[in-house]
C-alpha cells in the first residue's frame, strides 16, 4: 500500500459509506456540497488533509454532474455567469492546489510521505476560520430577526446594499439571473469560491451566499449556477489533483454509495421544513464540525513542533475528534430525518378538501362537507 | 364595454393619449397613481416593492406576499370599474393588469428619446445630459419591475394589441384608431368575458380579504375563482389556521361555494377531455397523494370544437387565441345541470371524484391552444404541468406529434416542469421498464465496485505509485472519465429505489 493512502478494511469502509450518507443529507438539506462534514471526517480516519479534500473535491465533481441536470432542466442555471466564475475559480483552485501541493511537500520532508502536519494544521485553520464565520453570522441573523418581526428572518442585505451601489466599470449584464455585476466584484468572488474550494473543498458554501448577498442572484438560480459551476470546479480539481497522485478513488466511491442517497432525503427535507429551523440546524452542525476540527489541531501543531506534549495523547484528540464529527453529524442527521419521516407520513395523510356551499339568496346559509 | 390599457415608458405620451381619448369618448380614465394612493391607505409598502428594484434578489422574494397584495388590490378596482362600463387605464405595465380577459384593448406608446429628453428636462428641470441618464436609468428599472411584478419581459410585442410611434402619428389619430378598435367585437364584451372579469374580480376580492385579515395574513394561499366557485389550497402546517378561510370570505359577494384543499403544491392537469376511472386519472391522483399536492383541471377547448361546449360545466371560460370564434354565451348555473345533457368533457365528474378525494385544486376552461400558455402563467406557481389527449380530432399520429411540438414549446416558456401523461409512468412511477433498468444499473455498479476493492493495490499504485510516477497524465484522465459514469449509474439506482418507496 502506497504510504499516503490508507488501507480500508470493512470496518472503515461502512465509517466512510457512513460519512458519504450523512454529508448527503447534510448537503440536500443546507444546499452545500456537504464538504464542510466530508472532508474533517475523511482526516478523522487517517486519511492525510491533501488526500481528503481531492478525494472530496473528486467526489464533488460526479455528484454535481447529477445535480446539475434538473436545475438546469428548471431554467436555474446562468451559465453566463457560471462562465466567467469558472475562469476566475480555476485561479482560486491553482493557488489552492499549490499551497496545498507546497505544504504537502515541505511536511513530507520531515515526517514521511503519509504524514503532513503542515498541511493538515493549514487546512484544519482556513476550515475553522471561514466555518465558524459563516456559522456564527447565520446564527446571529437568526437572533437579530427574532427581535425584529419586521425583517422576516432573512439574512442581513447591507453587504448586498453595498455591492448594488458600488458601479466599478466594466459592469456585466446577466439575463437568466436578472444581474448587473462589476467585473471586479465577478473576480473577487471567483476566486475566493475557487480557493475555498481547492483549500478545503468547501465551495458552494461561499459561492451560494456570495451571488445572493454580493451579485444580487435569486436563490434558485445561484443554486443552480453554483452546481454547475461545481461541476467544472470539481473536474478541475480532480484532475489537478489526480496529476499530483493525490484522488483515492476508492474513498470517492465508498462516499458515492452513502452521499446519493442522503441528498435526495436531505433535499426532500428542505420542502418540509420552516426555512429558520433549516438555518439553526446549519449553523449548529457547523459549528459542531468546527469544534471537532479544532480537536484535532494539537496533534499537527506537535508534530510541528509548536506544543509539546507526549505522543500518546494524539490518540486521544483524534479520537475525541472523531467521535465528537460523527455524534455531532449523526444527531444533525437524525434531526432531519425525524421531520422527514414525519412530513413523509404527513403527506399521506394529506387528502382533504372542505367544502362550503352557499345558497345564492341568503349567503349567512351554509353547509358544510369534508371529503 | 371598452377597455383601454395605455402603456409607455416614461415620458412617451402616454398621459396626454389618455386626456384626449377621455375628452373624445367621455369614458372615465384611472392612472396609476389614483391605484397607488388606494394601495397606500389599505397599507401595501410601494415604496418597499419600488426600491426593491435597485436591490438584490433576495429582497424581491421577501416581498412576495407584498406583491401578492398589490396585484390583488390592482387587479380588484380595474375589475370594479370594468362592471360600471368602459373606462381608460394608463400606467406603468396597464397591458399586463386584468390578465386573460381579451377585450381589453391594450395600447403602446412609443416615443423617439430625444423627445422622451426634451420633456423630462422640461417637467423635472434637469440638463439633458441628466434627463438621458434619468430615463435610461427608469427605463432599465421599469423592465425590472415587469419581471418581479409580472414575471414578463413588459414590452415584448406580443402583449400589446396596437403599438404607436408618435414621430410617425400624431396623437389624435391614433385617438381616433384606438375608439375605432375598441368598437370592433374582438375588443368587446360579451358574457363569457363579463364571466371572466367576474372570476378574476372575485379572485382578488377573496386574496385581498386574505391578505388584510389578521387571522389569514400570514398564509401561504393560492386562490382561484370560477364561476362563483373559490379554490383555496393552503399548505398543512398552516391546518389549524385555515379554519377561518370560510369565516373570513363570509358575505363575500359572488360567492357561492367554497374549496378549501389542504396542499403543499398543485399539480395543473391539461387536455380536451378527462375520465374519473381512466388510468392518467389514477396516476396523476397517485402522484397527487406522494407530493401533498392539489390538482387543478383545465380543460382544452379546440377552437374546431367550440360548438360542443357548454359552459354550465361552471368552467371558466376563455376566449380563443381567434377570438370572434368563440361565439358562445354564459348561460349561468352549475349545480342543477345534468352532467349527462351537457358534454364538459367530464370535467364535472371528474372534479367532483377531486373533491371526494380531497384533492381538488380547483378547475377551467380554455378555448384555444395558445390561451393554454397565458393562463399558466397568470393562474399561479405548479409543481408540475401534466399535458393529457389534446388535438383529438387528429389522427393518431398527428395527435403524437401535435402534443409532442406543443410541450416542447411551452416547456421553454415556462417555469414549472412540463410532461405528458404518457411520459407519467416512466418519470414518476416504476414500472417493469425501470425495473430493469435497475438490474442493468445494478449489476453493472456490483462489477466496478467488486472490481476496484479486489485491486486495490494496483488502483494505487495507479493513482499515485510507481505506475503514476511513470504516466503522470494518465490518472486525471481515467478520473474524468470515471467519475461521471459511476456517479451516473449510482445515481440513478438511488434515485429509482427513492422513487419505489415513494420519497422524490
Amino acid at each position: 500500500m502506497h504510504e499516503l493512502f490508507i488501507s480500508i478494511d470493512i470496518s472503515t469502509a461502512w465509517q466512510v459509506v457512513l460519512l458519504g450518507f450523512i454529508g448527503g443529507v447534510l448537503s440536500g438539506f443546507i444546499g452545500s456540497g456537504g464538504a464542510f462534514f466530508m472532508t474533517p471526517g475523511m482526516m478523522n480516519l487517517g486519511l492525510n488533509g491533501v488526500v481528503a479534500v481531492a478525494s472530496n473535491i473528486t467526489h464533488k465533481f460526479g455528484k454535481a454532474l447529477v445535480g446539475s441536470r434538473k436545475h438546469a432542466a428548471a431554467g436555474n442555471v446562468d451559465k453566463k455567469m457560471a462562465g466567467f466564475l469558472l475562469v476566475t475559480a480555476v485561479i482560486g483552485i491553482q493557488i489552492a492546489v499549490s499551497i496545498n501541493s507546497y505544504l504537502f511537500k515541505s511536511g513530507a520532508d520531515s515526517h514521511g510521505p503519509g504524514d503532513s502536519p503542515a498541511a493538515n494544521l493549514y487546512i484544519s485553520l482556513v476550515f475553522a476560520i471561514i466555518l465558524s464565520a459563516v456559522a456564527i453570522s447565520m446564527l446571529r441573523d437568526i437572533l437579530k430577526s427574532k427581535e425584529n418581526a419586521e425583517d422576516e428572518g432573512g439574512p442581513s442585505m447591507k453587504i448586498a446594499e453595498f455591492f448594488a451601489r458600488l458601479k466599478l466599470k466594466p459592469i456585466i449584464t446577466f439575463e437568466i439571473a436578472d444581474a448587473k455585476v462589476s467585473l471586479w466584484v465577478l473576480i473577487g468572488v471567483g476566486i475566493a469560491t475557487g480557493y475555498l474550494a481547492g483549500t478545503i473543498g468547501v465551495g458552494g458554501f461561499i459561492g451560494v451566499p456570495a451571488m445572493i448577498y454580493v451579485l444580487g442572484v435569486p436563490t434558485a438560480v445561484a443554486a443552480g449556477t453554483e452546481l454547475f459551476l461545481a461541476t467544472f470546479m470539481g473536474a478541475y480539481g480532480a484532475l489537478s489533483y489526480a496529476y499530483h497522485g493525490f484522488v483515492d478513488l476508492r474513498f470517492v466511491m465508498l462516499l458515492y454509495l452513502g452521499s446519493l442517497v442522503g441528498i435526495h432525503l436531505g433535499v426532500y427535507g428542505v420542502k418540509v421544513v420552516k426555512e429558520k429551523y433549516i438555518r439553526v440546524v446549519t449553523s449548529v452542525i457547523i459549528l459542531l464540525c468546527v469544534f471537532s476540527r479544532i480537536i484535532a489541531i494539537p496533534v499537527y501543531l506537535r508534530k510541528l513542533e509548536f506544543l509539546s506534549y507526549a505522543p500518546e495523547l494524539d490518540t486521544y484528540f483524534q479520537a475525541s475528534s472523531k467521535l465528537f464529527l460523527f455524534a455531532s453529524g449523526s444527531i444533525g442527521v437524525l434531526v432531519i430525518l425525524v421531520q422527514v419521516i414525519r412530513a413523509y407520513l404527513q403527506r399521506r395523510k394529506i387528502q382533504k378538501t372542505l367544502l362550503v356551499v352557499r345558497q345564492p339568496a341568503a349567503q349567512q346559509n351554509s353547509s358544510v362537507k369534508i371529503a | 364595454m371598452a377597455i383601454v390599457m395605455i402603456s409607455g415608458l416614461y415620458q412617451s405620451g402616454q398621459e396626454e393619449l389618455a386626456q384626449i381619448l377621455v375628452k373624445k369618448t367621455k369614458w372615465p380614465v384611472i392612472g396609476r397613481e389614483d391605484l397607488l394612493d388606494k394601495a397606500r391607505e389599505l397599507g401595501v409598502k410601494i415604496g418597499r416593492l419600488e426600491t426593491a428594484m435597485v436591490k438584490g434578489a433576495i429582497i424581491k422574494e421577501r416581498l412576495a406576499r407584498e406583491k401578492e397584495l398589490y396585484l390583488a388590490l390592482i387587479t380588484a378596482t380595474l375589475c370594479d370599474k370594468a362592471s360600471e362600463g368602459d373606462f381608460i387605464y394608463h400606467g406603468r405595465m396597464g397591458h399586463l393588469l386584468l390578465p386573460g380577459v381579451s377585450e381589453r384593448l391594450r395600447i403602446c406608446v412609443a416615443s423617439p428619446m430625444e423627445d422622451r429628453i426634451d420633456r423630462t428636462t422640461k417637467s423635472l428641470n434637469l440638463t439633458p445630459e441628466k434627463a438621458k441618464s434619468y430615463l435610461e436609468q427608469l427605463d432599465e428599472d421599469m423592465m425590472k419591475w415587469s419581471r418581479f411584478i409580472h414575471q414578463v419581459e413588459g414590452y415584448a410585442p406580443g402583449h400589446f394589441d396596437a403599438t404607436f410611434n408618435l414621430e410617425t402619428i400624431n396623437l389624435r389619430n391614433v385617438c381616433e384608431i384606438i375608439v375605432s378598435m375598441a368598437a370592433l367585437p374582438d375588443f368587446s364584451s360579451n358574457a363569457s368575458e363579463g364571466r371572466q372579469l367576474e372570476n378574476l374580480r372575485l379572485a382578488s376580492k377573496a386574496k385581498l380579504r386574505f391578505a388584510l385579515d389578521e387571522r389569514t395574513g400570514g398564509m401561504d394561499l393560492q386562490v382561484q375563482a370560477n364561476n362563483g366557485v373559490l379554490t383555496v389550497t393552503y399548505p398543512p402546517h398552516q391546518e389549524k389556521s385555515s379554519q377561518y378561510i370560510p369565516e373570513v370570505l363570509d358575505n363575500l359577494e359572488g360567492c357561492r361555494e367554497i374549496q378549501c384543499t389542504m396542499a403543499e403544491t398543485n399539480i395543473l392537469w391539461v387536455q380536451e377531455r378527462f375520465e374519473p376511472d381512466s388510468a392518467n386519472f389514477h396516476e396523476v391522483t397517485q402522484l397527487a397523494q406522494r407530493w401533498g399536492a392539489a390538482v387543478e383541471l383545465m380543460r382544452l377547448v379546440a377552437p374546431e370544437r367550440e360548438h360542443e361546449v357548454s359552459i354550465s360545466s361552471g368552467g371558466n371560460v376563455i376566449h380563443p387565441y381567434t377570438k370572434k370564434s368563440c361565439k358562445f354565451a354564459y348561460t349561468g348555473g352549475v349545480e342543477d345541470d345534468d352532467p349527462e345533457e351537457a358534454d364538459d368533457g367530464g370535467l364535472t365528474l371528474t372534479q367532483e371524484e377531486l373533491i371526494r378525494i380531497g384533492k381538488s385544486g380547483g378547475s377551467q376552461i380554455v378555448c384555444g391552444y395558445s390561451r393554454i400558455l397565458d393562463n399558466v402563467k397568470s393562474s399561479g406557481k405548479y409543481a408540475l404541468v401534466v399535458i393529457g389527449n389534446m388535438f383529438l380530432s387528429k389522427g393518431h399520429s398527428a395527435q403524437i406529434r401535435l402534443t409532442r411540438e406543443f410541450v416542447m414549446n411551452i416547456r421553454d416558456r415556462i417555469k414549472a416542469p412540463v410532461i405528458t401523461t404518457d411520459e407519467l409512468k416512466s418519470e414518476f412511477f416504476f414500472g417493469a421498464k425501470q425495473g430493469l433498468k435497475l438490474l442493468g444499473c445494478l449489476a453493472l455498479v456490483i462489477l466496478i465496485y467488486a472490481a476496484v476493492f479486489t485491486h486495490q493495490e494496483e488502483l494505487i499504485a495507479f493513482l499515485s505509485g510507481p505506475m503514476h510516477e511513470k504516466m503522470k497524465w494518465l490518472s486525471p484522465i481515467v478520473v474524468f472519465l470515471f467519475i461521471p459514469i459511476i456517479a451516473s449509474l449510482y445515481g440513478s439506482i438511488a434515485g429509482m429505489i427513492l422513487k419505489v418507496i415513494n420519497i422524490d
